[in-house]
């Protein structure tokens, strides 16, 4: 099996990947978390994704990369089937996860929601307590006595490097925080729920670079435990913080592989182009 | 494989308590119950107004027949009951209403949206406003005691004296001033409605795309120029079901109306003179009507009532709708 | 450029600029003459002995008391029964089924409920209630205002859940919250302000109402707390107490008016106080 750079084409017939692949301090053997499987997108009519094939490696970081309108959060949105909040929207193929289906119409969805949490583009704080903010997930499934639940909001808001700026003012509003706090805090939210995948929807794109660089080295701490994929127009935060990039245009996956590869060797002539710059 | 993460996985999984899975299932399917009934309750209601009015009236129409709308006489002592007195009176307080309601209102509407400082505004349209949340029975109590012995002794003898040679406008304005009367009511009316067009004028007047105002300005245009020949024209639908709105409440206003209309049952051909309306006729006979004949020819007056209301409500309702949609389009 | 024009279309953009001068001022004349006069009749005559005593017969002295503990039970009833009743209305219509067609027809019937001659209002509970119970009774008052409430708490209620911002649920949802904790845990929370804006207006809205109650909870010359008989209520005692020629029910009638002006006025602009401070958060 080619191991550097399936690109789309080939990708179809890849089986869950148990082969040992070597690059920059990844000495574990890969496993597919999530194997995403001929998936086609559609908004009513249009057809916003095109038979999208690919694997997401367990506790790694895979970037989405693309011009705007590729489709790269539309595909972030159907791993946690968040489209299905709204009609008129509808994904076909397959996602595999834990040797379930995702896009089964008889998924649990809140259950799976759980399992793969999200964290969006702008800071979206819930009108009430930063303690509240974080226990609020943990509450939904999980009967906790309150010193367990106050460790466990301890421990998220210290995974999301928050935990100093806050301890003294756990009780007072999570609206009070700034934009970058307030996206730590968001992902102390969802990682408090200790789910298996995180997506991130261009997490940093609201924040100044300082926050940026926070959150970055927070998802590079976070791959330790999680599995991430991150939706991003930047492509130099895609070369810092992603062992994976998927790069899609118009719907389509152009080009999968290792970071450094996409980045540096990459196979398809439009992924050059827009690696250098020439659009997009 | 015996990564640590699938270990923490299967913990995760565990911990999920079957207690509160259910506990959502059930209010998930609670609250989606609850809701939608509620929503339908709001339909059955309407329905069950209508109902209620249709089969309260059932008794006067079968007495009366058509002739109930086009009969004036209103006797509870033979029983001879005919809406027309009120219906008259209902239409006439309305149309005075609005005569002088709607200019005012698109007046105000106009200094809030063209000439108001801006630190004036807020405090402007926040007391126009406040006309709308002061309770009927004020109106109607300040209607009777300042405002009715006000045009008795200032206004309404002027208007007699300077229409009495005028062929038509003598009869219509015809003595002796009793203060009270379909014109005061309209007058109070007027007052009343003035805060509904105006906050819907007001806030349609703000819909405009404010370049195209600035070209209209740009050409040389005069205010009123801008607002009569921009604004109106783009605002039409909008204005238009302000003011039904306003008509709307006009024609089933109650208390205001009750205090100062006079309640007499006869069609006058002067507009000063006492008269009554369909709301406040039921208002102040309702309880004292004796036998089904009379209570029914009543709760047919509120059908009629709410017939007419309806149709103007509706129609208001789809004018907004229809300039709603038009600019959410736009957009 | 014809200047004998430009002057005409001056003069005229001149008198109409100042005919809209002119209504706004009269709007604000006649706010400030109902306020003036109400302050004026109805000061005089408040006393200890307007809360403390009932409504009088005629020629003596006495107070409100009866009227205004039944006007309160009555609006708690009404309000108690018309906001659970809209807030779920409007959380269909806002949550569950925005934009079916369940929902297009239940605004618009809503909007026209909204609107119309709250008599009409009072008739229909008349036949539902006082017919078929027998008598009138505070019951069918209360009843009575919560029909009127519940059309304002809807659409308040909808047009303040479509404000919270779709990414809010997206957000809840993403944490694997079931749609009741979306709606009652977040989106509540974050239109929270504004229904309860909307429940103070509706409460504004019924406190002067007295058209509906005429032939609901009729009067009551005495005090009583039997539900399930007449029971006396300020609009009422007021509409009557005004019509009458006795200088003493008069008087009572002015502050009884001035009572519920400045009631409905607080509750006004609390509701917009509160909403203002909202929009700027």
């Amino acid at each position: 099996m080619n191991d550097n750079s399936p690109a789309s084409g080939s990708l179809t017939t890849q089986k869950p990947h148990l082969g040992v692949r070597e690059h920059e301090g990844a000495k574990q053997p890969l496993t597919e978390k999530v194997s995403v499987k001929d998936v086609c997108f559609f908004y009513g009519e249009s057809k916003a994704l095109k038979n999208i094939t690919l694997p997401i490696y367990e506790r790694k970081v895979t970037a989405l990369i693309g011009p705007s309108g590729c489709g790269k959060s539309t595909l972030l949105r159907i791993f946690n089937r968040m489209y299905d909040l709204y009609p008129k929207q509808r994904a076909e193929g397959e996602i595999l996860f834990d040797g379930g289906n995702v896009l089964d119409p008889k998924q649990d969805l809140n259950l799976l929601r759980a399992r793969i949490g999200m964290v969006f583009q702008k800071p979206t704080p819930f009108p009430m307590s930063i303690y509240d903010n974080i226990a609020f997930g943990i509450r939904l499934y999980e009967r906790l006595p309150k010193s367990e639940m106050d460790d466990r909001v301890e421990s998220a808001l210290k995974r999301a490097a928050l935990w100093d700026e806050v301890k003294g003012k756990l009780g007072t509003s999570g609206l009070g925080l700034s934009g970058g706090q307030q996206q730590r805090l968001c992902i102390a939210r969802t990682i408090a729920v200790r789910p298996e995948v995180v997506l991130l929807d261009e997490p940093t794109s609201a924040l100044d670079p300082i926050a940026t660089a926070k959150v970055e080295e927070l998802i590079y701490q976070l791959k330790n435990d999680y599995t991430i994929v991150i939706v991003t127009h930047n492509m130099q935060q895609a070369a810092r913080v992603a062992d994976y990039t998927a790069f899609m245009y118009l719907g389509e996956l152009i080009e999968f592989g290792e970071t450094r590869q996409v980045f540096t060797k990459p196979t398809k002539s439009r992924t050059e182009d827009y690696i250098t710059g020439r659009f997009g | 494989m015996n990564s640590t993460a699938q270990v923490a996985n299967s913990i995760a999984q565990s911990e999920i308590s079957p207690s509160m899975l259910r506990r959502h299932g059930i209010w998930d399917a609670l609250l989606r119950n609850a809701t939608r009934t509620a929503a339908i309750t709001v339909l059955l209601l309407l329905g069950g107004v209508i109902l209620s009015l249709v089969q309260g009236s059932i008794p006067a129409f079968k007495a009366f027949g058509f002739g109930f709308l086009t009969t004036e006489t209103w006797n509870p002592v033979t029983e001879k009951f005919g809406a027309l007195a009120p219906i008259y009176g209902t239409l006439v307080t309305s149309f005075i209403a609005m005569l002088i309601g709607i200019p005012v209102s698109l007046g105000v509407a106009i200094f809030i949206t063209e000439l108001c400082p801006l630190w004036l505004r807020r405090p402007i349209s926040t007391a126009i406003e406040l006309l709308a949340g002061i309770p009927s029975i004020i109106y109607g109590i300040w209607g009777l005691f300042v405002l009715s012995p006000f045009l008795q002794a200032h206004v309404q003898p002027l208007i007699i004296g300077t229409f009495a040679g005028v062929p038509v406008l003598s009869s219509l304005f015809a003595g002796p001033p009793y203060g009270i009367g379909i014109f005061t009511a309209g007058i109070i009316l007027s007052i009343m409605v003035l805060p509904y067009i105006t906050s819907v004028t007001r806030d349609v007047f703000e819909t405009v795309p404010a370049v195209l105002k600035e070209s209209a300005y740009g050409l040389g245009c005069t205010t009123w120029e801008v607002v009569s020949k921009v604004v109106l024209p783009y605002t039409r639908a909008g204005v238009i079901g302000g003011i039904m709105l306003g008509l709307g409440r006009a024609l089933g206003e109650t208390m205001a109306v009750t205090f100062v209309i006079g309640n007499a049952h006869k069609i006058a051909a002067s507009i000063l003179a006492p008269g009554t309306t369909i709301s406040a006729n039921i208002a102040n006979e309702f309880t004292e009507a004796e036998g089904d004949l009379y209570t029914s020819s009543l709760v047919a007056q509120g059908l009629i009532l709410f017939g007419i209301t309806f149709i103007v409500l509706a129609a208001a309702r789809l004018m907004l709708l229809r300039l709603e949609m038009r600019s959410g389009s736009k957009v | 450029m014809n200047a004998a024009i430009y002057n005409r279309r001056r003069a005229v953009n001149g008198v109409i600029m100042v005919l809209a001068w002119f209504a706004a001022a009269s709007g604000i004349f006649v706010l400030a003459l109902i306020l003036g006069t109400l302050l004026y009749k109805g000061l005089g005559g408040v006393s200890w002995a307007v809360f403390s005593q009932n409504t009088p017969p005629p020629g003596s002295a006495g107070g409100l008391l009866n009227a205004i503990y039944g006007s309160v039970m009555m609006t708690l009833i009404g309000t108690a029964l018309g906001t659970p009743i809209g807030i779920l209305a409007g959380t269909y219509m806002a949550e569950y089924g925005r934009g079916n067609k369940l929902t297009m027809v239940v605004r618009f019937i809503n909007d026209i409920l909204l609107s119309a001659p709250s008599i009409v209002i009072g008739l229909f509970v008349y036949e539902m209630l006082v017919v078929t119970m027998g008598h009138f009774s505070a019951w069918a008052g209360g009843v009575a205002l919560g029909l009127l409430v519940l059309p304002v708490v809807v659409r308040t209620t909808e047009d303040m859940l479509l404000l919270v911002p779709d990414s809010m649920r997206e957000a809840s949802s993403a944490l694997g919250s079931p749609r009741w904790v979306v709606i009652m845990q977040v989106a509540y929370r974050a239109a929270r302000a504004g229904m309860l804006t909307g429940v103070l207006l509706a409460i504004a809205r019924i406190t002067g109402e007295t058209a509906p109650l005429l032939f609901t909870a009729l009067n009551n010359q005495f005090m009583s707390t039997n539900m399930n008989a007449p029971m006396a209520n300020l609009p009422v005692v007021i509409f009557q107490f005004a019509l009458s020629p006795y200088a003493d029910w008069q008087k009572l009638a002015w502050t009884g008016a001035l009572l519920i002006t400045v009631t409905v006025l607080i509750l006004n602009v609390g509701a917009r106080a509160l909403s203002t401070r909202t929009s700027k958060s």
